[in-house]
């Protein structure tokens, strides 16, 4: 009887197939990425049937934030309905998002110290530089200079902290009172101001022909006409009446137009 | 990493004949790195966008009676909307895992006086069961049975590829705000302790039911004396209960009132 040989077979596993896949799987979500944007707070937003998406250009998103879901704090309706404001410019250069944040801020603080007089803020190069970075923020106008010197880390610190009495942008009161607008009013005024004047300049820029004039799109277009100007990104559990503020707001501000950031569901799909 | 190997099968070579080398190259360090961005990549993309939901709401000036519209009796429905809790947190329904919203709606205008049958009726948001229309989606299809008729008729076109989905867009907003039609006017009435969800869901069951009257206000007296009697008339059931959270109003701080 012969000896049964055992052929000595390399270990060695030819990695190229899978290193093809793996590449390709790369590329595709190198190319459809768009990288999620920091929040200081998740929400988890309703869902709808309607098949509209978000505008990717010229929206101004407003955050409402959720009770406590942690079970960290005592009471977690304490960290609820704090407003976070972010900007988003156009694709191209001139108004880009660091742009409109520049403009916004100005405009903003313009309108503050001129209802404040006796306390106005004033805000230096370097920390104007350091709004136009930030993608959301949610504070008062007291507490911006501060916010904004502090660097990136600190801030997102600060501002991931919802019981932090500075966080989220004041909506004491939804009335006029004494002519005095409080700040969630203030940056919905500033916001429709910018708009409205670059829609002024781009409509008498006069390199445009007739008809781009008459179909422009800008943040002006999209809060009056399409009403996508303005989307509210509130927490399913919340309740009504914290998110009915803000509308009343966006009410006495006369920008009833606005839209409703959702998930989707089918029709088909139980409610309840 | 990557090694050459001879193959010197047999051991028999003429001489001069070049040898026979044949490239292994190890790629697992490759695949390592790049399952390490793909994962990077896959944690940090946003690969389905969020859906928006239009909203229109009027001013809140005053507005004096003569300009306010009237809306017909007949085509009036109001549904006054409420989110049962557990504690301090929305209840969900063990079955089916959503949070309970309920509503209490009554057509035309409320009898206060209760002599007509026109009292509160308690539904929920059901949806569709076997593509069957169920719960208030079924009540409100049935106010605004025209326009849905139409509505169908269109979207069969358009499945038949017959219009394109731009024409029956256009087409069905079009049927949606036909005034020749007998459309309701639907009010939505939050309560004081529904959900934000709650509200959504009845914005929702406006476009599904392609109602395109309908308006959003805060209950009144009258509600609140329909509820009563609601509750009265269905013991073990409450509806006004107080407030579960309430709203987080902070006081104006000082330094701002310069």
């Amino acid at each position: 009887m012969g000896k049964v040989k055992i052929k000595r077979k390399s270990t060695l596993i030819d990695m190229t197939a899978m290193s093809d896949v793996t590449v390709l799987l790369l590329t595709f979500f190198m190319l459809t990425s768009t990288f999620l944007q920091k929040e200081p707070t998740i929400v988890y937003t309703p869902s709808s049937v309607s098949e509209e998406k978000v505008p990717m250009n010229n929206v101004v998103t407003v955050l409402v934030s959720s009770a406590d879901k942690s079970g960290k704090l005592e009471d977690p309706s304490t960290v609820e309905g704090k407003l976070f404001i972010s900007f988003t410019g156009d694709a191209d250069s001139t108004l880009s998002s660091e742009n409109i944040r520049g403009m916004m801020l100005d405009e903003a603080v313009a309108l503050y110290n001129e209802q404040h007089k006796n306390a106005p803020i004033a805000l230096t190069a370097a920390q104007k530089a350091a709004f136009r970075q930030t993608n959301m923020f949610g504070t008062s106008f007291q507490h911006l200079p501060d916010l904004l010197t502090m660097s990136v880390t600190e801030r997102d610190k600060e501002q991931g902290d919802l019981t932090n009495p500075n966080v989220g942008i004041p909506i004491n009161d939804n009335k006029n009172r004494d002519g005095r607008l409080n700040d969630f009013q203030i940056w919905l005024k500033a916001i429709y101001n910018v708009a409205q004047r670059i829609n002024n300049e781009q409509r008498e820029d006069p390199s445009l022909t007739e008809e781009q004039r008459a179909n422009l799109s800008n943040l002006y277009t999209a809060l009056m006409r399409k009403g996508q100007g303005i989307a509210i990104k509130a927490d399913k559990d919340t309740p009504f009446t914290t998110v009915q503020l803000v509308f009343d707001n966006l009410q006495t501000m006369k920008l009833n137009k606005f839209s409703l950031m959702t998930a989707l569901k089918s029709e088909d799909e139980p409610t309840q | 990493m990557a090694q050459i190997e001879q193959s010197d099968k047999g051991g028999k070579k003429k001489k001069g004949a070049q040898k026979k080398m044949s490239i292994h190259v190890d790629f697992t360090p490759m695949v390592d790195m790049n399952m390490l961005l793909i994962t990077f990549f896959m944690l940090c993309t946003t690969m389905i966008k969020s859906q928006t939901l239009q909203i229109v709401l009027p001013t809140n000036e005053n507005v004096k009676k003569e300009q306010q519209s009237q809306a017909k009796q007949s085509e009036a429905i109001t549904l006054i909307l409420d989110t049962e809790y557990e504690g301090d947190k929305p209840k969900i329904d063990g079955e089916t895992g959503k949070t309970v919203h309920n509503i209490y709606y009554y057509e035309g205008i409320a009898d206060t006086l209760f002599q007509t049958s026109k009292y509160l009726t308690k539904e929920q948001f059901i949806g569709n069961v076997n593509r069957e229309a169920q719960g208030i989606r079924k009540i409100l299809r049935g106010k605004n049975q025209q326009v849905m008729a139409q509505y169908e008729t269109l979207k069969n076109q358009w499945k038949n590829k017959e219009i394109t989905k731009e024409e029956f867009d256009k087409l069905a907003k079009q049927n949606a705000a036909d005034s020749l039609k007998t459309r309701p006017v639907v009010v939505i009435k939050p309560g004081p302790n529904t959900t934000y969800e709650g509200l959504i869901n009845a914005i929702d069951e406006m476009n599904i039911n392609q109602i395109s009257r309908y308006s959003i206000q805060l209950p009144t007296s009258v509600d609140t004396v329909l509820l009563k009697h609601y509750e009265q008339t269905h013991p073990g059931e409450t509806i006004i209960r107080p407030l579960v959270r309430k709203t987080n109003n902070e006081p104006a701080n000082p330094a701002q009132n310069g």
